[in-house]
């Protein structure tokens, strides 16, 4: 009886991590912030609470909103009543450093959506980079292998573009930059 | 409070409120009786203008009749019904003047209700300058020689004094007063219908001021209908039905840069009492709707937040397109008020007369150019004509054009080197002259495209050659044409006689979700995917693009007549992920429904539409005196073929068509619509399939209908 008992006890606590982990999933989320493995942890111990092994099992598992990214060397957690899959996305390369950040936006945006992204794009919320950042980035770029198909379009009124050529030719991107900048604010 | 009501019929006021300026006389009509059949707005326009303006009038002559009408949900609860309709033959529209219709947003449309009217139809010419006063059944012709010669922003100020704060004004400013044909009449002096101007001064009424304290009756259930209204709501994305936010947001899959839906943590009104972030506006939230656009931001940069108050706009319409905007510093460097609001062309037009400016194409000068703008064009009723007036201009005077046509003492009047300086000052100089018919210049820019081309002598067909031009036909430009929509908004712009003012199509493809979504909704309305292509990648005619291309005009003319916003209108598409991003084209007939008791569905609808719209072709056809509107009236522009990339038509990079495909559109075009097609012109048949026979022997007498 003893022993069904300590592992109910057991068991318990180990529920009541697991919907304390998710709660902070779900909290950091509305917030619009990915969680970190080893920020659960340190909750949980901060709350005094163990940390049962199967938690970052059961997580995903046990709840239907609450998915898993793995990135940034961490795996990492969002709640999808707050949070869309792409928009975690997003955060997981933020943490992933300017490159990698401004690369994969440019990508996605080239390969699905069929555009080019304005520069300063990656000025607003959520990128938050400064400008110097951004052409920082640019410069590396260039010098670095691996983002060879990275490149820019300016328009008539001097906006920098920025697309990848493995997703659209040169011409196309640059008839469509100007079409964006220009060519919708005058066709209201 | 007495309410409206007609027959049985909620919705509709019930009531034609009829102006004779010449004699005086004041009576009203009965809307069911006469003009049911055609819903109000623009369909109460066309009539009036089939039955009482033979053709070969003139807009300026007495029998001309100028039509303010609005439909049955304008007043109600339904989203973004503020808009009303004014109908007449177009002053601008050249070589000769055809039927056409404005839209004014604002409050008009709903006080025009509350006072009991559906439309007022003025015709006649009054002895000296008068405005009309409309307060519930009291109607009375009042002497405007106190406020004649006033701007808009005085005339208004002046009719509110006498009528109270509640009133509405709408009025004309010096432009139309000395029949400046690119004039506009302005409501609650901002909302503006263009081209019209002139015609109210050519009858000499300055302005209708209307005070209704009556309501509208909703035929539908209470609960059903705020149900309704909710749902509706849910479907709303940001101006210009824009259904996915312009930076990535927590709540959304896509984003858009270009998408209109501007709002965003950190992003706030800094000129408002208390700044205010706009936010992430999750599209369940539907009390924060009026956060998600600010089209100040959107047209003039970034910069515009600093100086932005707040959202502004029309009645029962939570975008606020209209972006109130305060810049201290114009004050003390111009001489003008700080505050100004408008939206898009009318936040623009100061700043589209420059090439540049001195701290580049989104800074300050721009920023106070389009202040000064607002404050002259707003207030002496200038109109842009879609910002034709601003690309001419610059045409004009860079291609030296102006310096030719001037006489040297008048060239030299002008600071020519503060406008080639980007001085926003130069304004004041250019806009009063035009608004007063002053010298050359003024009177010419004044007349409109057409009638300039024709006075300087300048060839209509050079001007259609030019991409960055946007001159289209008839003294009008292109209004979300093949640069923007492919074969779908050729189409819809052959069939104007203006600018066609449509958004169906363009609001649909620029909503911002990615290509495949967009097919998926265009299979499930229009039959097929390939109704709509991505800009730059444009593929050959398809005869889903003709149903998409026919759907949109017809939407156009149903929402000008039930009064709902067709910047807005309709909501094809959805900011909401668990519908699949799908809208519901069915809201309308819901809206109709529920409001007037009339048991109509959407395609029932849909074919009251087509009505009036055909009565709109049939009017261009009496006028024009000819059937062959397929060689005479639906004309191309060059541009649309040509490329200066030198890229084939329907490959990447380029947006202009193959001739012959657009030949093929055509064939599909009148197909869809029941017209002959040879001749572009309706047959006997077709207007007969929507009541319209009497109509087709009236023109069959004039051998204007096809065999």
């Amino acid at each position: 009886m003893k022993g069904r008992s300590e592992k109910n006890d057991r068991t318990g606590r180990e529920d009541a991590a697991a919907e304390r982990a998710a709660a902070l999933i779900r909290e950091k989320s509305s917030a619009g912030r990915l969680v970190s493995e080893s920020e659960i942890i340190s909750l949980l111990e901060e709350e005094r609470r163990k940390c049962p092994d199967s938690l970052f099992t059961r997580l995903p598992d046990e709840n239907e909103d609450v998915h898993r990214l793995s990135g940034a060397g961490s795996h990492f957690y969002y709640s999808s009543r707050h949070m869309t899959e792409i928009y975690a996305r997003l955060l997981l390369l933020k943490l992933e450093g300017p490159l990698r950040l401004i690369a994969e936006t440019v990508r996605r945006n080239s390969c699905a959506c069929r555009r080019p992204v304005p520069l300063d794009l990656f000025t607003q919320p959520p990128f938050n980079l400064t400008r110097q950042e951004v052409l920082d980035s640019l410069a590396e770029m260039s010098r670095t292998e691996g983002w060879e198909d990275i490149a820019v379009a300016s328009t008539s009124a001097s906006v920098v573009f920025l697309y990848s050529r493995a997703h659209l030719e040169t011409g196309h991107a640059e008839m469509l930059a100007e079409w964006l900048d220009v060519g919708q604010v005058q066709n209201p | 409070m007495k309410r409206m009501g007609m027959r049985g019929y909620g919705g509709w006021a019930g009531k034609v409120l009829r102006v004779d300026l010449s004699t005086g006389r004041c009576w009203t009509e009965d809307t069911i009786e006469r003009y049911k059949a055609y819903l109000g707005g623009t369909g109460i326009g066309y009539k009036v203008m089939w039955d009482e303006v033979p053709a070969g009038t003139k807009p300026f002559d007495p029998e001309n009749r100028i039509i303010f009408a609005v439909g049955p949900l304008a007043g109600t609860g339904a989203p973004c019904n503020g808009r009303t309709a004014v109908t007449t033959l177009w002053p601008t529209c050249w070589p000769e003047p055809l039927v056409a219709s404005g839209h004014m947003g604002g409050q008009f449309a709903a006080k025009l209700k509350y006072a009991g009217y559906d439309a007022v139809v003025i015709q006649g010419k009054a002895a000296h300058p008068v405005w009309l006063m409309i307060a519930d059944q009291k109607v009375e012709i009042r002497d405007a020689r106190g406020i004649w010669g006033q701007g808009i922003r005085g005339a208004t100020a002046a009719i509110s004094g006498i009528m109270g704060t509640d009133a509405v004004v709408a009025a004309i400013g010096q432009a139309g007063e000395n029949l400046v044909p690119m004039s506009v009449v302005m409501s609650s002096v901002s909302h503006s219908a263009g081209g019209v101007g002139s015609v109210m001064g050519s009858k000499k009424l300055k302005a209708i001021g209307v005070r209704g304290s009556g309501s509208i009756r909703i035929e539908g259930r209470k609960e059903d209908w705020e149900k309704l209204i909710k749902y509706h709501l849910t479907l709303l994305g940001a101006n210009n039905q824009h259904v996915v936010p312009n930076s990535p947001q927590p709540w959304a899959e896509f984003d858009n840069p270009t998408s209109r839906w501007n709002a965003s943590p950190g992003r706030s009104w800094g000129a408002s009492a208390y700044p205010v972030d706009t936010g992430t506006c999750d599209p369940r939230d539907t009390n924060r709707i009026a956060y998600r656009s600010n089209n100040a931001a959107f047209f003039l940069g970034d910069i515009a937040w600093r100086y932005t108050v707040r959202g502004n706009g029309c009645t029962s319409c939570p975008i606020r397109c209209h972006t109130m905007l305060k810049v201290p510093p114009v004050t003390a460097k111009y001489g003008i008020s700080a505050v100004g609001q408008n939206t898009c062309t009318g936040l623009l037009f100061g700043a589209a007369f420059f090439k540049e400016f001195p701290d580049g194409p989104r800074g300050m000068a721009r920023l106070e150019a389009c202040m000064v703008g607002m404050n002259l064009a707003d207030d002496l009723g200038i109109w842009c004509n879609y910002m034709q007036v601003q690309r001419d201009f610059k045409k004009l005077y860079y291609g030296g054009v102006v310096e030719k046509k001037l006489d040297a003492r008048e060239f030299r009047s002008y600071s020519w080197k503060k406008y080639e300086q980007g001085d926003p000052a130069f304004l004041f100089e250019l806009l009063p002259r035009i608004a007063e018919k002053k010298g050359e210049l003024g009177t010419a820019l004044g007349q409109g495209t057409g009638y300039m081309l024709e006075r300087w002598s300048l060839s209509e067909e050079e001007w259609g050659k030019d991409k960055d031009l946007a001159y289209w036909k008839m003294g009008h430009p292109r209004h979300h044409a093949s640069e923007d929509s492919g074969q779908c908004g050729l189409l819809i712009n052959l069939v104007y006689n203006r600018d066609p003012t449509c958004h169906a199509h363009t609001n649909f493809l620029r909503n911002g979700l990615p290509l495949p979504v967009q097919k998926k909704i265009a299979a499930e309305i229009w039959g097929s995917a390939e109704a709509v292509d991505a800009v730059g990648e444009y593929k050959p005619m398809h005869p889903s693009k003709a149903r998409m291309a026919k759907w949109s005009l017809l939407r156009k003319e149903l929402h000008d007549s039930l009064s709902l916003c067709s910047w807005m209108a309709p909501w094809a598409a959805s900011p909401l992920r668990e519908r699949e991003y799908r809208g519901d084209v069915s809201i309308e007939s819901m809206l109709y429904k529920l409001a007037t008791g009339d048991d109509k569905d959407r395609g029932e609808l849909d074919q009251i539409a087509e009505r009036i719209f055909l009565l709109h072709r049939a009017l261009t056809i009496r006028a024009m005196g000819t059937k062959e509107m397929r060689v005479r009236h639906d004309k191309i522009p060059e541009w649309v073929f040509t490329d200066k990339s030198g890229r084939p038509p329907y490959t990447k990079g380029t947006t202009h068509l193959d001739r012959n495909d657009v030949q093929t559109a055509l064939d599909m075009f009148y197909d869809e619509l029941g017209w002959d097609r040879a001749t572009g012109a309706p047959t006997r048949g077709t207007y007969r399939k929507f009541g319209l026979g009497s109509i087709a022997e009236a023109l069959a007498k004039r051998n204007l209908v096809p065999e």
